[in-house]
Order: structure tokens, then sequence, then C-alpha cells
């Protein structure tokens, strides 16, 4: 390991905590947004001042900001993200009950879009100009324009009503059915490592439609980047002496598609952080059970702690997940760390 | 001006201009042949017919109606969200490049910023300030202002350097006369084109937002309400409820996609 490489990680892994802190502040300052009394706006005109001065005691409101700040950093360094006004449960503890589920589908979503994005990319660079470079850029359009839950919902008429070819959008499991026994939350995994090989196959054909939804619409993006960067490495001086010494077109374009990597792993991480939230919508359609469903209703019903849980949560993993980001394109990108 | 005037020479341009110029005003220059928020315009949940162009929804509205009625809600919340967006962040931008250090620093928090799951950043302002339509223009100007000033930043750092830049320094110009004279014209077409994209992007936070049930109230018209209120008639075969005011998002969109992408093209040349 050279020391400069050493050196750029090391000055990361210190920005971390202090964003985190950029990170609680800003969730702790989201209360603040609540107009008038949070107090009042979170249980309606109908509640007893008991419940009220109840409430207001459990927020902190009978306090100075600056000590409720203080109390509010203190239980985050013990790792405790508060209670669930809804559930009355630990706002961690719902977290990691509805986290597996969304990796999941965002993994699955994410090298979806991969696959969809290079391939579109990839024809369009390769015919460039002619005509399935014309589809493929009307494509991209198409996704570019296509919010996903319409895509979701047209999807759920193609594929379930006319063709029956998935089962019903009524969650991962179907009615009755028992979910496997719990190691790593997945269903997918669990399923598998139970050897519970029904279960499995009824929650590959539920994901597919949600996983196909996602990854279309995110793919415009990977296609525009890999067509621009493959088609400037096909027209590139190495693609030229490549040709010369008599590679094959085919080899040529396998070296052209090793330019594409830094951006589409940019991309790529930058996708799956902002899907661990972005795909709420997506999960509430098909009765997912994520975690990005379990914020949204957090929201909707003003529940303060679950939304600060999960503002810093979502936080963490995409900090580490841009440090991770970080440190593959240093080791893949030479030029990075020369500079 | 000769940059508007190039770009809409192109006739798909214009086409999409056009389009969405009718959308946005469609409830007022339009005669709807129903009242778009009263139930039981027809029976319900009737596919489209002679009477009923689009078909009806559960409630027995006339999607045809309410389609067109959605577009003037949708569309102006858009633009002025994106007005919103583009007054504040274009001058935070051009502040940015006087002051280097300090708006490196705040870039660099913007950053971080930007990696939050959008949509649900508009649903946590929304949601917490209140169900009101001006919270949906907070909204969107709280997830595209920090978009402008990184694009003016961007083209300002790349003018700074220019000579006629140099030239005004050493006749003495203050360095707001600068900024408002030799930077801000320079930055005139990518801020458009900016504006454009922001729209487009607006209109699909919007139609997502109302289909949570967020900043809207019924039985006013939306189109992401109305998603929503077929959503469940997808699975069981009533597709026109979904597809209409979906394909009115999706050319809606794609027009103000191709209008950014024209200018975008014009600039590069």
């Amino acid at each position: 390991m050279d020391p400069t490489f050493l050196r750029l990680i090391g000055l990361r892994l210190l920005a971390i905590p202090l964003s985190l802190l950029v990170v609680a502040t800003f969730a702790f300052a989201l209360v603040a947004l609540i107009p008038g009394d949070p107090a009042v706006q979170i249980l309606g005109q109908f509640a007893t001042p008991e419940e009220l001065d109840r409430l207001r005691a459990e927020l902190g409101l009978d306090r100075t900001a600056a000590e409720r700040y203080v109390i509010f950093i203190g239980h985050l360094l013990e790792g405790d993200l508060g209670t669930s006004f809804q559930s009355r449960r630990p706002v961690l503890e719902e977290i990691g009950r509805h986290l597996p589920a969304t990796v999941e589908l965002v993994v699955l979503a994410t090298f979806g879009a991969v696959a969809i994005g290079l391939v579109m990319g990839g024809i369009g660079a390769w015919y460039r100009g002619r005509w399935p470079d014309r589809v493929a850029s009307g494509g991209i359009t198409l996704f570019q324009s296509i919010p996903d839950f319409l895509l979701a919902l047209l999807l759920i008429f193609a594929l379930f009503f006319v063709l029956r070819l998935v089962p019903p959008p009524v969650g991962r499991l179907g009615f009755g059915a028992s979910a496997p026994p719990a190691v790593t939350g997945m269903l997918l995994v669990d399923s598998l490592l139970a050897g519970q090989y029904a279960t499995f196959r009824r929650v590959a054909a539920a994901s597919l439609l949600p996983v196909l939804a996602l990854s279309v619409v995110y793919s415009a993006y990977i296609a525009k980047i890999s067509r621009t960067t493959i088609s400037a490495a096909l027209n590139s001086d190495q693609a030229l002496y490549a040709r010369a010494c008599g590679l094959s077109e085919w080899k040529v374009f396998g070296y052209a598609l090793k330019q594409a990597r830094t951006p589409i792993l940019t991309y790529g991480a930058i996708l799956f952080g902002s899907l661990i939230g972005g795909a709420a919508i997506i999960e509430t359609i098909f009765a997912w059970r994520g975690v990005g469903e379990w914020a949204l209703k957090s929201m909707l019903t003003l529940d303060v702690p679950a939304i600060q849980g999960f503002v810093i949560v979502a936080g963490a993993i995409t900090l580490v997940l841009y440090l991770v980001l970080d440190i593959l394109v240093l080791l893949l990108d030479p030029r990075i760390r020369l500079q | 001006m000769r940059l508007a005037r190039g770009a809409l020479q192109a006739p798909l341009v214009l086409l999409a201009c056009l389009t969405v110029l009718v959308l946005a005003t469609a409830q007022w220059t339009l005669p709807l042949p129903y009242n778009p928020i009263m139930p039981g315009a027809g029976p319900p949940l009737r596919p489209p017919s002679a009477a009923h162009w689009f078909g009806t929804d559960r409630f027995g509205f006339d999607l045809f109606s309410r389609t067109l009625a959605a577009g003037s809600r949708d569309i102006p919340l858009a633009i002025s969200g994106t007005l919103v967006s583009a007054l504040a962040g274009v001058p935070l931008g051009l502040l940015a490049v006087t002051r280097g250090r300090a708006g490196e620093l705040l870039m660099r928090g913007l950053d971080a910023f930007q990696a939050f799951p959008l949509v649900v950043l508009a649903v946590a302002v929304v949601a917490l300030t209140g169900n009101r339509l001006e919270n949906v223009v907070l909204a969107i100007a709280i997830i595209n202002v920090p978009r402008f000033m990184r694009l003016v930043r961007a083209q300002g750092l790349s003018i700074r350097e220019a000579r006629f830049i140099e030239a005004a320094q050493t006749y003495g110009a203050s360095w707001l006369r600068i900024l408002l004279r030799h930077v801000l014209p320079n930055v005139y077409g990518v801020v458009i084109a900016q504006c454009s994209l922001t729209a487009a992007h607006s209109i699909v936070v919007i139609a997502a937002l109302s289909f949570l049930g967020i900043g809207i109230s019924p039985p006013a018209a939306s189109w992401g309400s109305m998603i929503q209120a077929g959503a469940q008639n997808m699975a069981t075969g009533q597709w026109w409820v979904v597809l209409f005011p979906g394909l009115a998002v999706l050319v809606t969109v794609a027009s103000l996609n191709a209008i950014a992408e024209a200018f975008d093209r014009r600039l590069a040349q």
C-alpha cells in the first residue's frame, strides 16, 4: 500500500464522525419544522391535556432547545434512537426489522439497473448513429420520463392481470404462507438456508415486478453515461492502436467497456444509497414491508423519533457507502491517486 | 433571446412547448365535458367510450375532464417550485463563486445532502410543515436549490478565469458589477436548461407526493392522486384509470426533458 493511498483513506475516515454529527443535527432540527405546538399537531385536536403534557415531556419540549440537543446527541452516542410513538418499540429495533427486506430489493434493483443500462449504452455506442442507437436512445428517454410507481402499476396490469406470469401484489409471501426461520431477515436468503425451495420460488416471483420497475427506471442514467464513455473509448487512439495490432472488434469493445467501470460504479453506489429510502412508494405498492415504507408511514403519522432515526440511519449508510466507493475508485483508477 | 429563438425552431421542441402550455391551462381554456371534481358524472369504472373519452373511475369521476384539470394544478405548481428554486439558487451560486474556500466547504455539505432520498425528504418536509400547497413548493425548492447553486457555481468558476473578467477588474469594476454584468449573462443558458429539467423532475415529485395523499385535498384532481385511485384496479383489469393520468405525466415530463435537451444542444454549439 502506498502512503498517499492510506493518507486519503485516513482523511475520509476522520471525516465520518463529523458528517454523522451534521446528519444528526439535521435530524434534530426536523422537529423545528412543525408549525405551532408539535404536541397538538401530532396527537390531533381531540387529545386530552394530560396526553399533551405527557408527549411534551417525551419530546422534551419543556426544556430549552440547547438542553434538548445535548440530550439527543447523548442518547445517540449510547446507540439509543428513542421509542416510536406508533409501535411503542425502540426505533433501532424497528429499523433492524425492516431494513433487510429493503436491502434485498435495492441490491437486486441496482444490479438490474446496471445490467440494463450497460446493454442499452453498449448498443448505443456500438451502433452509434445508426438505427439501433436511435431505438436505444428512445428507450432511455422513455425510461427517464416515467415515474417508477407508474411503471410498476403498468407492469402489474401486463404481467399479473393479462399474462398471469407473477403472483398478485399482496406481499412477498402471499396469504397464509409462513416466513422461513429468520437468520438474516432477508426472505430470499433465509428460505434458501432453510431449504424451503417452494417459498424461495414464491418470494423470487413476487420480487420480479418491483425489481424490474426500479431497474428499468434507474437504468436510464447508467445507459447514458456508458454510451458516452464507451463510444469515446471506441474512438480513442488506444482503440485505433488495438485495431492496428489486429485485435478483433469484440476485444476492442471489451477494453472500451473497462473505461465505463468507474462512472458506473459511482452512479451505482449513489443509486444504492438513494434507493434505501427512495424505493418507498414501490415498497408500499407491493406490500414489501421495507424500511422505506416504514419511514413513509412514520412521516405521515408525524412519528418524530422514527423519522429522526430513519434520517440518521440512512445518512450513516450513505456515508459508509461513499467511503467504500472512494476506496474502490482509488483502487481501480490509479490516475486519481497520482493527483 | 437569440438562444431561445434558435431552440424553438426545432418543430419537435415547439410541439413540446405547446403540449405543456395546453396541459397547464386546459382547465381555463378548454371546455371540459364534465365537472372534474364532481363524482357520479357517469356510472363507476366504465372503460373509455364516446360519452367518457378516458372512461370513469370507481367514484364515477369523468377521467378526461379530471386529467386535464389535474394538469392545470400540477404544472403551475411544478413551475412555481422551479422558479423559487432558481430565484434562490442562482444568487447563492453566484455568491459561492466569489467566496473561494467557504464556497468549497458549502458545496461539500450540499453533496452529502444530495445523497439523501429526495422524494422521502419532500414527504418529510410537507408532512411536518403541514399539508398545504405552498409547502409543496417549499419542498421542491429545498430539493432543487442545491442543484442550481452547484450548476451556477461550476459555470461561474470557469468564467472567472476569462480575459474579459480580468479586463473588468483592471478598470476597477466592483465584484457585484462583475457578477451581474459579466458572469450572470454567461450562465443564463444553462440556468434555463436546468429550469426545464427541474420542472420535469418536479412533476414526478408532485405526482409521487399526491400519490401518497400529500399536498392534495380531495376531491381536487392531481395526476398522482388519480394514479393512486386506480392503483388497485390495475390488478383487476381496469387499466384506464391509471393509464390516462399516467400518460399525461409521461408526456409532460418527456416534453420538458426535450426542451431542456434542445437548449443544451444549442449551448454546446
